[in-house]
C-alpha cells in the first residue's frame, strides 16, 4: 500500500511518490534527484569496507518504480554516479541491465557537482547529458536550487531532512520534499546518502517521506491531533 | 610491602645493598632516602621480574620504577669497565648514549613533559650518558625524524604514539636493546580501548624482544590482581608481583553547603549562588586547584572567577586536555613554582607529579566515585605535616547526598574496581594492521600473540578469520570485495603494499579518544588548542564563542583550522565535548541509597545531609522517600505528557539500560511512543498517552525472565548501539579524522558513522562490527550482569507508586534532561502525524 501525495504547482499536477520522486502527470516526467550510484564502491576503492548492496538496491528500486509509474521519460537532477573512482564495471553491468529493461523510456541528466568529477555514464546507457538549466516551461531543472527567472526551479543537492518534534518530547529526522516560493527540492534518491537538516520557513511546504508514505508536516496539517 | 611472586621461578634478589650506593648517595644529597618499597622494587627488576606498585600520587612510584634500570646500567657499565678507573666522562653526542632502554607509556599527553623532569633529576645528578625524550601527538617533526633514525636511551610515550612506532617498518631494530616497558596510571588505561591497545603494543614489544620486563604504575583500585594479569598478559616465563607503597595520608571530605536551600533549589544550577563560598574557600589558601567534571565547566567558572575578581587577572589560569601544549606547561610550570592562586581544571590535573605548593582542592559538582574522590584529594596537602583535604561544591543540592556517600565510601575503604575489556574488535582490527604497515606478519603466529593478551586470550577462531578477512578483502570470504584493498597476503605474509593506505591508517591510529578535532588558531598569532568539528560546524562567522579563557570571534575554516580573533566582550558560546558524562559508581550508589534510608527514617548524618533535610521533607510530603529495600515510581501528569520516574539509584549506566527495558516491555502492551531519560538516581518515561504500569508491573516488568531476549531486543528499538557505532567506526579505520589537504576527494569520502552503521545494518547485518557495538552497549554501556542484579534487587523490592501533585525533588534533574531515547510501538507515520515541522527562527516571528 503505497500512499503517494499530488500538489499542484503553476498550473501543473506533481505526484510526489514515497519512493523518493516526483512524477510530473502532464509530461509524463520522472524526476529523481541524488542517486550518488557507485559510492559505496568509491569507499571500497580507498580501503573502507562498505558492504555491497547498496547501489544495486537503488538501481532494483529504480527499475520497480518506473515500472510502477510507466514515465515517458526520467530526468535526473544531478549527481547520477558519485565519484571517478566509483566507475566500477560491476555498477555499469547493472546500470546496463537495469537500462535494457525500460528501452523507450526516455533518460536525461542534468549535470551536478559530483558528474563533472566522476564524469558522464558510458553512452551504451543513453542517458543524454546536459549542463544546468534544463527549461521545460513551467519549470527548470537543475541540480542546486536557487531562483532562476524562467521557471519553477525543481532540483536536488541538499539531500534535505525534516526535523520534527511532539508532544512528549517526540523527535523525528526524515528525507523531505522541500517546496519554497520559487523552487523545490528533493530527497536524495540513492540509499548510501545523507541528511542535512533544512531551515524552513512557515510559508513553504514540506512533505516527509516515510518507508511507504509521503506526509505533509508543514501547514494545514500541523497540529491535527 | 613485598607479596610473593605469582608465577613463574621464585629466585629471590640477593643483591647487596651496595648495588644501589650511587642512587642512594644522591638521594641523601637531597636529604631523602629510598623508601623500602622503591629498594624491594630495585631488587625484584634487578632479578629480572616485573610487577604492579600500586600507591597514592606523588609517593615515589615513579622513582621506584626507574631507579632499576638505572641501577642495572651502572653495574653493566662498572662491569665492563676498568675496575680502577673513574666511571666514563657523559657522552657529547646524541648517537653515542645507549640505545633505547626504557620506553615509559603515559596515558595522556599531557602528563609527557612532567614525567620528562621527573625522570632526568636522577640522570643529571648522577651525569649518566642517557638521551630521555618524549614522543606524543605534541612533538615536533624535526625531533620524530630524528628519532626515526635514533631513538633515545629513554623514551616517553602514549599508547598513541607506540602504536605508531610500531607500525614503522624497522620496529625490529628499533627495541633491540629495549629492557623495560613501564605503563604509567595504569588503572586509568585499564578498562578503556587504550588499554586495551596497551595490551597487543606489550604482547608486539615481548615477541621482539622476550626478556623484556613490564612494570604498571597504578592508583589503588578494587582489583589489583586483575590489573596485574592485564599486564603481563598470559605469558607465566616472567615472575611478577604486586608492590604496595606508602600508606595514603589522612583525607578530609567536606562540603560547602548553600547558606539558605530555597524552595525550589532542585530546579536550577546553584552555581551562581556557591561563587562567593568558592571564592572565600580560595582566598583561604595559598594555591588552590578547582577540578571540574567537564571542559565547559572549567572555561565557566573560569570566566566566573574572573568576573568577580578581576584583580586575580594573571594569577588565575585553567587547564584542560584540548589546550595548546605550551599553554598547559605554562600552567603546570606555574603552579608548581607557586605563582598561580588558583587553577580550574578537569581531570588533566588528576594525575602526574606533585604539584607541592597546592594546599585546597576544590571538586565542582558530582565527585561520580569514591577511588576519583581520593586521587583529587590526594592533589593537595603535600607539605610536610599537611593532610590532604578535598572540599566538594554541589551545583545542584542533591549532590550533598553523594558528598556524604562518598566521604562513607573512603572510611570503609570501598575504592571501585575497573574491569578490563574483553575482545574489542576494532582495536584488533586497528592493531593488525599496524601490524602489517610495521614489517608485515604471519596470521598463525600473530594470532599466538594476540591470545597472549589478557583482552583477547579468549579470541575465537571464528573472530580471529573474520578479522584477517576485514583488514584483507573487507568483509566475509564469500561477499569479497575485488576493489578493495588494505592488507595483501603474499608468501604468507600479510602487509601494506600501499603508502597511501598506510599513511591513512597512521592518522587514524591516534583516534581511539576523541571526536575529529579542529584546531583554534588567532589569524596573526598563536594556536590555542583544539575543540571538536561539530562544535565548529554550528558557528557562523562572526559568531562569538569563549574557548581557552578567551573571548572569541569566529572568522574561518581553512586547512583544518579554525582561525579567530579577539572578541571584545566575554560572552558567547562555549564548546561542549562529547563523552564527558561520566557516570556514578556502583559503590557510591550502594551508598547514597543507604543515605536515603536513613533520611526515610528521619535520621539526617552530618552537615550535608542536615542541608538536605527541608529538600527531604518536600519529598515525603509530595511522594515519599524510598528505603533501601523499596523501589519509588512517581507518576507525575505535566503539560509535556504522562511522566512516569523510578529510582533504582544504580548510575546511570544501568538506568540507560532499565530505561529501554522497561519502555520496550510496556510498549508492548499497547501501541505508545515513549521518550526516555536515565540519570544516576533513575529514570523517566514520557509518553503522550499514559502508560500501562499497573498492566505492566502484573505482567512481570521487573521481571529476570527472558532477560536475554528483552534487553537485545529494547536495545534495538532504541539508537544506543547505533551511538556506540561511531567509536567502534572510527577505530576501525571506517572514518577518518579529516585529511588534510586532500581537498575534494576527502569530501567525497565522508560518510557519517550512523549512515555507516544504517547501511551495515541493512546490508551486512552479520558484520561483527556491528555485533561488537551491540555487545559493548550491552557489557560495558549497560553493564549487563549489573543490569541483572538490578532486576534481581528490584524485584524482590517492595514498590511503592506515588502520584505527586508536581515533579518531586528527585524527578526534576531528570524532567529537565535533554539527552533522550525513544522506544515506540506504532508506525512512523502514525507518530509524524502528531509532530510539527521545527523552523527556522526567523519564520517563527512572521507567525
Amino acid at each position: 500500500m503505497t500512499r503517494d501525495l499530488c500538489i499542484e504547482i503553476r498550473g501543473e499536477t506533481l505526484w510526489l511518490l514515497p519512493e523518493r520522486a516526483i512524477f510530473w502527470e502532464r509530461d509524463g516526467s520522472l524526476l529523481i534527484a541524488d542517486p550518488h550510484f557507485g559510492k559505496a564502491a568509491s569507499f571500497r576503492a580507498v580501503g573502507v569496507p562498505v558492504p555491497h548492496g547498496t547501489t544495486l538496491h537503488g538501481i532494483r528500486r529504480l527499475d520497480a518504480l518506473i515500472t510502477r509509474a510507466q514515465p515517458n521519460r526520467v530526468i535526473f537532477l544531478g549527481d547520477f554516479l558519485h565519484a571517478r573512482n566509483g566507475r566500477s564495471r560491476e555498477t555499469f553491468q547493472h546500470l546496463a541491465e537495469w537500462r535494457a529493461q525500460h528501452p523507450n523510456v526516455e533518460m536525461l541528466l542534468v549535470r551536478g557537482n559530483h558528474d563533472r568529477n566522476a564524469g558522464d555514464p558510458p553512452p551504451e546507457l543513453r542517458l543524454a547529458c546536459v549542463d544546468a538549466p534544463l527549461i521545460v516551461p513551467p519549470f527548470v531543472f537543475t541540480h542546486r536550487p536557487g531562483r532562476i527567472p524562467e521557471g519553477y526551479v525543481i532540483a536536488g543537492h541538499l539531500h534535505p531532512g525534516a526535523v520534527l518534534v511532539g508532544r512528549a518530547r517526540q523527535y523525528e529526522r526524515l528525507p523531505c520534499f522541500w517546496f519554497r516560493e520559487d523552487d523545490a527540492v528533493l530527497p536524495a534518491f540513492g540509499d548510501f546518502t545523507g541528511l542535512a537538516p533544512i531551515a524552513a520557513h512557515a510559508t513553504h511546504r514540506v512533505f516527509a517521506v516515510t518507508a511507504d508514505a509521503v506526509v505533509e508536516v508543514s501547514g494545514a496539517s500541523v497540529g491535527n491531533e | 610491602m613485598l607479596e610473593a611472586p605469582t608465577a613463574g621461578r621464585s629466585t629471590a634478589p640477593r643483591k647487596s645493598p651496595t648495588d644501589f650506593s650511587l642512587l642512594e648517595q644522591w638521594l641523601s644529597s637531597q636529604g631523602r632516602r629510598p623508601f623500602s618499597f622503591q629498594r624491594q622494587v630495585w631488587m625484584s627488576y634487578l632479578a629480572g621480574e616485573s610487577g604492579l606498585i600500586h600507591a597514592a600520587t606523588g609517593t615515589g612510584k615513579t622513582l621506584a620504577a626507574w631507579g632499576g634500570p638505572l641501577i642495572e646500567w651502572m653495574l653493566e657499565r662498572s662491569r665492563n669497565s676498568d675496575p680502577g678507573s673513574p666511571s666514563a666522562p657523559s657522552v657529547k653526542r646524541r648517537r653515542d648514549a645507549p640505545g633505547l632502554r626504557v620506553l615509559w607509556i603515559t596515558p595522556l599527553r599531557a602528563l609527557a613533559s612532567d614525567t620528562l623532569e621527573a625522570l632526568r633529576e636522577p640522570l643529571d645528578a648522577l651525569a649518566l650518558p642517557w638521551t630521555l625524550e618524549t614522543r606524543t601527538s605534541d612533538t615536533s617533526g624535526a625531533v620524530r625524524a630524528r628519532q626515526r633514525r635514533r631513538l633515545p636511551t629513554a623514551l616517553i610515550t602514549t599508547p598513541e604514539s607506540l602504536s605508531l612506532l610500531l607500525s614503522r617498518e624497522d620496529s625490529t631494530e628499533k627495541f633491540a636493546s629495549l629492557r623495560l616497558v613501564v605503563v604509567d596510571e595504569w588503572h586509568e588505561l585499564l578498562g578503556t580501548k587504550r588499554g586495551v591497545q596497551v595490551e597487543l603494543a606489550l604482547a608486539r614489544l615481548r615477541t621482539l624482544r622476550p626478556e623484556v620486563r613490564t612494570w604498571g604504575l597504578s592508583a589503588t583500585i578494587g582489583n589489583l590482581e586483575q590489573a596485574r594479569a592485564a599486564l603481563m598478559g598470559q605469558s607465566t616465563e616472567q615472575a611478577s608481583r604486586i608492590v604496595r607503597g606508602e600508606e595514603p595520608k589522612d583525607v578530609v571530605v567536606d562540603a560547602l553547603v548553600p547558606p539558605v536551600i530555597e524552595r525550589f533549589p532542585w530546579a536550577g544550577h546553584l552555581g551562581t549562588q556557591m561563587l562567593p563560598l568558592v571564592l572565600q574557600a580560595i582566598e583561604e589558601g595559598e594555591s588552590a586547584i578547582v577540578f571540574t567534571n567537564t571542559r565547559s565547566q572549567t572555561e565557566i567558572w573560569y570566566q566566573a572567577l574572573l568576573a568577580a575578581r578581576p584583580e586575580w587577572a594573571g594569577s588565575i589560569a585553567l587547564h584542560h586536555g584540548s589546550l595548546d601544549r605550551r599553554t598547559r606547561d605554562w600552567v603546570e610550570n606555574n603552579l608548581r613554582a607557586g605563582r598561580l592562586r588558583c587553577v580550574v581544571a578537569t581531570s588533566s590535573l588528576d594525575l602526574g607529579v606533585d604539584f607541592s605548593p597546592v594546599d585546597r582542592v576544590l571538586q565542582i559538582g558530582s565527585p561520580k566515585g569514591v577511588a576519583r574522590l581520593l586521587q583529587r584529594a590526594g592533589r593537595s596537602g603535600h607539605r610536610p605535616g599537611a593532610i590532604s583535604r578535598v572540599t566538594c561544591v554541589p551545583t545542584q543540592v542533591l549532590e550533598l547526598i553523594e558528598v556524604a556517600a562518598a566521604r562513607d565510601g573512603i572510611i570503609a575503604g570501598a575504592i571501585e574496581s575497573r574491569l578490563p575489556l574483553q575482545r574489542p574488535l576494532d582495536v584488533l582490527v586497528q592493531h593488525v594492521v599496524t601490524v602489517a604497515c610495521g614489517g608485515g606478519f604471519i596470521p598463525d603466529e600473530l594470532l599466538a600473540e594476540v591470545r597472549g593478551t589478557q583482552a583477547y586470550a579468549t579470541l575465537r577462531d571464528d573472530e580471529w578469520n573474520w578479522v584477517m578477512d576485514f583488514v584483507t578483502h573487507g568483509g566475509a570470504a564469500l561477499g569479497a570485495y575485488p576493489e578493495y584493498s588494505r592488507v595483501v597476503r603474499r608468501n604468507g605474509l600479510c602487509t601494506v603494499d600501499d603508502p597511501a593506505t598506510a599513511k591513512r591508517h597512521r592518522m587514524s591510529i591516534g583516534t581511539i579518544v576523541g571526536d575529529a578535532d579542529i584546531a583554534v588558531q588567532y589569524l596573526r598569532g598563536p594556536r590555542l588548542g583544539s575543540v571538536e568539528e561539530s562544535f565548529i560546524a554550528r558557528l557562523k562567522p562572526g559568531d562569538r564563542f569563549i574557548f581557552a579563557g578567551k573571548p572569541l570571534e569566529f572568522v574561518r575554516v581553512r586547512e583544518m583550522k579554525a582561525w579567530v580573533r579577539r572578541a571584545p566582550s566575554a560572552r558567547g558560546a562555549i564548546p561542549r565535548w562529547m563523552g564527558s558524562r561520566l557516570p556514578l559508581s556502583g559503590e557510591l550508589a550502594a551508598r547514597i541509597r543507604t543515605r536515603l534510608e536513613e533520611a526515610s527514617r528521619g535520621e539526617f548524618r552530618g552537615p550535608e545531609m542536615q542541608a538536605l533535610r527541608p529538600i527531604m521533607a518536600v519529598q515525603a510530603k509530595w511522594s515519599r522517600i524510598p528505603a533501601a529495600n523499596e523501589l519509588l515510581i512517581e507518576r507525575v501528569r505535566t503539560r509535556e505528557g504522562h511522566h512516569l520516574f523510578f529510582f533504582p539509584f544504580e548510575g546511570r549506566l544501568v538506568h540507560e539500560g532499565l530505561a529501554a527495558l522497561f519502555a520496550y516491555r510496556m510498549s508492548r502492551l499497547c501501541k505508545i511512543t515513549f521518550s526516555t531519560a536515565a540519570n544516576d538516581y533513575g529514570i523517566e518515561l514520557l509518553s503522550a498517552d499514559p502508560a500501562p504500569l499497573d498492566e505492566a508491573l502484573a505482567g512481570g516488568l521487573l521481571s529476570e525472565d527472558d532477560l536475554l531476549a528483552d534487553v537485545p531486543a529494547s536495545l534495538n528499538a532504541t539508537e544506543m548501539a547505533k551511538r556506540q557505532f561511531r567509536e567502534i567506526a572510527r577505530v576501525s579505520g571506517l572514518i577518518f579524522p579529516g585529511l588534510p589537504r586532500s581537498g575534494k576527494t576527502a569530501r567525497q569520502l565522508q560518510a557519517s558513522s550512523g549512515l555507516f552503521f544504517d547501511v551495515f545494518m541493512r546490508y551486512d547485518p552479520g558484520n561483527l562490527l556491528l555485533t561488537q557495538a551491540h555487545r559493548e552497549v550491552l557489557e560495558r554501556q549497560l553493564e549487563s550482569s549489573r543490569l541483572g542484579r538490578t532486576l534481581e534487587r528490584l524485584s524482590r523490592s517492595s514498590i511503592l507508586t506515588t502520584e505527586p501533585p508536581r515533579t518531586p525533588p528527585l524527578a526534576f534533574p531528570l524532567l529537565v534532561d535533554r539527552t533522550r531515547q525513544r522506544v515506540s510501538s506504532e508506525s512512523i507515520t502514525d507518530r509524524i502525524r502528531r509532530m510539527q515541522l521545527v523552523l527556522e527562527r526567523a519564520a517563527d516571528k512572521i507567525r
